[in-house]
């Protein structure tokens, strides 16, 4: 049972092909450049950041919005509210549509959670970026291109995790968000080479097993 | 199989952990709404002048009052020829067609399609097996050996390369010139007329084989004549003609044609830049002329629409 993905499910996606502008400044569009939105909601906010970013990297789109939704996907606001809305805007409704899809694909086949303990409770993200889009590396401040670990379990063993990670790899931190988020996670970015992105990655997942199996570690001292 | 390279990361981790039971399979792509089809206009133009200039110009693309595009029926027509052209490069010659057709068969020492698109130096050299058959079967000490082959077409070598074969050898006999074992060779490029011509000893080797397609052009042949063929002849000691078609100089003419390129080889004891076209212009026609010649018409290979 254990790390095994939880597959994130899409709560809605919808294609506005010519939106008013007072919406696209709204949403942080830009009504001379775009025109056209597509948005997507999940109930998985992490993958679906790492499937936006993916949309950049197929289509000339922009991300102008994506945000997680307060404590998460357990307690949304409706049924197709999930944990993200995450919108996607172009000057051409195709090009928006060619986003929209390699999202989606990125959601089926690549991005998700896993589970780190036997009942499936507890859910970590180690997922490794192979090569930036241009959405993500702003947020972490890294050139387009780059790869990239992107770590997110729940606080306290998100904690444990990221220092297993950092130790475990030559990786450096792009970006620590400590508990809590929106979602009440803890978040981490962190740039290397590929391999070493890996290596951090996999070290983080055995670390959030490690901390689900002993939670209580018996005083040593 | 997975293609995500985080998946596969985990996977390994939870194989280390001792968690063997498989994984739940990837779930099928979700489906996105396709794009509304588009409409194009049907109409023609009925512009005098772009119909006058089209008559004038081999140019297929010519962009009208449309703005900055091209016109549809222009990219219909386009797309058409193009289609044609990728058959063409596509195609493969059946391995009993050489066989069929009376021809003794042969091939270069390419093994499949695409390697023969990406090794052209393969294709200018026979096989073990094919130089073996040639040695064996073929007719010895001939004034002009002809190879038909598939080149870049097998469509155009399938198509007229029988007729233009029959017409350069007759043409040939006729001027007292003896002709080799008629030969057909796959997978070949120009320059494998050098070997064979050198095995069976013949002053004049003609290759004729597809050539490679261009729009319009997905059925044309080229023949290359050299004189006392060998491996290492480069391209200055050939003489060639190309656009051998119906829509071009057609396969009767050619024969004729290059019946008279290869009896002024034998006579001249040269090909190549070295040989004087300058007194075959009674036969060659245009071709061996510097003069002004009338603009071609073009004629479309394939109609779209109408």
């Amino acid at each position: 049972m254990i790390l095994e993905p939880i597959l994130p499910k899409v709560l809605s996606v919808r294609h506005i092909p010519a939106a008013h502008p007072a919406l696209l400044r709204a949403y942080g569009a830009d009504p001379e450049r775009h025109v056209s939105l597509g948005l997507v909601t999940c109930d998985q906010d992490d993958p679906t950041y790492v499937a936006l970013d993916e949309a950049t990297k197929h289509a000339r789109v922009d991300v102008v919005f994506a945000k997680s939704f307060y404590a998460g996907a357990g307690h949304a606001s409706g049924p197709l509210s999930g944990e993200i809305l995450g919108v996607i805007a172009g000057a051409d409704p195709d090009e928006v549509g060619e986003g929209l899809a390699a999202l989606l694909r990125c959601l089926a086949h690549d991005a998700c959670f896993y589970a780190a303990d036997h009942a499936g409770e507890l859910a970590v993200f180690p997922h490794v970026i192979t090569s930036l889009g241009h959405y993500l590396s702003r947020v972490a401040g890294l050139a387009p291109g780059q790869p990239m670990a992107y770590l997110v379990a729940p606080p306290i063993e998100f904690t444990l995790a990221l220092d297993a990670a950092l130790k475990a790899a030559d990786v450096i931190a792009a970006q620590i968000d400590p508990p809590p988020s929106a979602t009440n996670f803890a978040s981490a970015f962190l740039s290397g080479d590929q391999p070493s992105c890996e290596a951090a990655a996999v070290a983080f997942a055995a670390a959030v097993v490690d901390v689900a199996r002993r939670p209580l570690l018996p005083r040593a001292y | 199989m997975t293609t995500s390279r985080t998946r596969a990361l985990i996977a390994a981790l939870r194989h280390q952990l001792g968690a063997d039971d498989p994984l739940p399979p990837a779930p099928p792509l979700p489906k996105v709404e396709p794009p509304p089809v588009r409409v194009f206009p049907t109409q023609r133009s009925q512009s005098r002048y772009a119909k006058a200039a089209s008559a004038h110009t081999t140019a297929l693309l010519g962009i009208g009052h449309v703005g900055t595009r091209y016109a549809t029926d222009v990219v219909l027509q386009f797309q058409a020829e193009l289609a044609v052209a990728h058959e063409a490069v596509a195609a493969e010659l059946p391995d009993g067609w050489a066989a069929d057709n009376g021809l003794l068969a042969l091939r270069s020492r390419v093994t499949e399609h695409r390697e023969f698109l990406l090794r052209p130096d393969l294709g200018r050299r026979l096989d073990d097996a094919s130089l073996a058959r040639l040695r064996a079967e073929a007719q010895r000490g001939v004034d002009v050996q002809p190879i038909l082959a598939d080149g870049l077409s097998a469509v155009a070598c399938m198509g007229s390369g029988l007729a233009l074969l029959a017409s350069f050898t007759r043409e040939c006999e006729g001027r007292g010139l003896t002709v080799g074992t008629p030969l057909c060779a796959k997978f070949a490029r120009v320059w494998l007329a050098d070997e064979i011509g050198a095995v069976v000893g013949a002053r004049v080797a003609a290759i004729l084989l597809g050539e490679r397609p261009g729009l319009g052009t997905g059925d044309g042949l080229s023949a290359y004549l050299v004189y006392d063929p060998k491996v290492g002849r480069t391209d200055g000691d050939r003489n060639m003609m190309s656009n051998i078609h119906a829509r071009g100089t057609p396969p009767e003419q050619a024969g004729r044609r290059l019946a008279v390129l290869a009896q002024a080889m034998l006579l001249q004891r040269t090909s190549g830049v070295a040989l004087d076209l300058s007194s075959l212009a009674s036969d060659l026609g245009e071709a061996a002329g510097t003069g002004y010649r009338a603009p071609q018409q073009r004629v479309r290979l394939v109609e779209v629409g109408s």
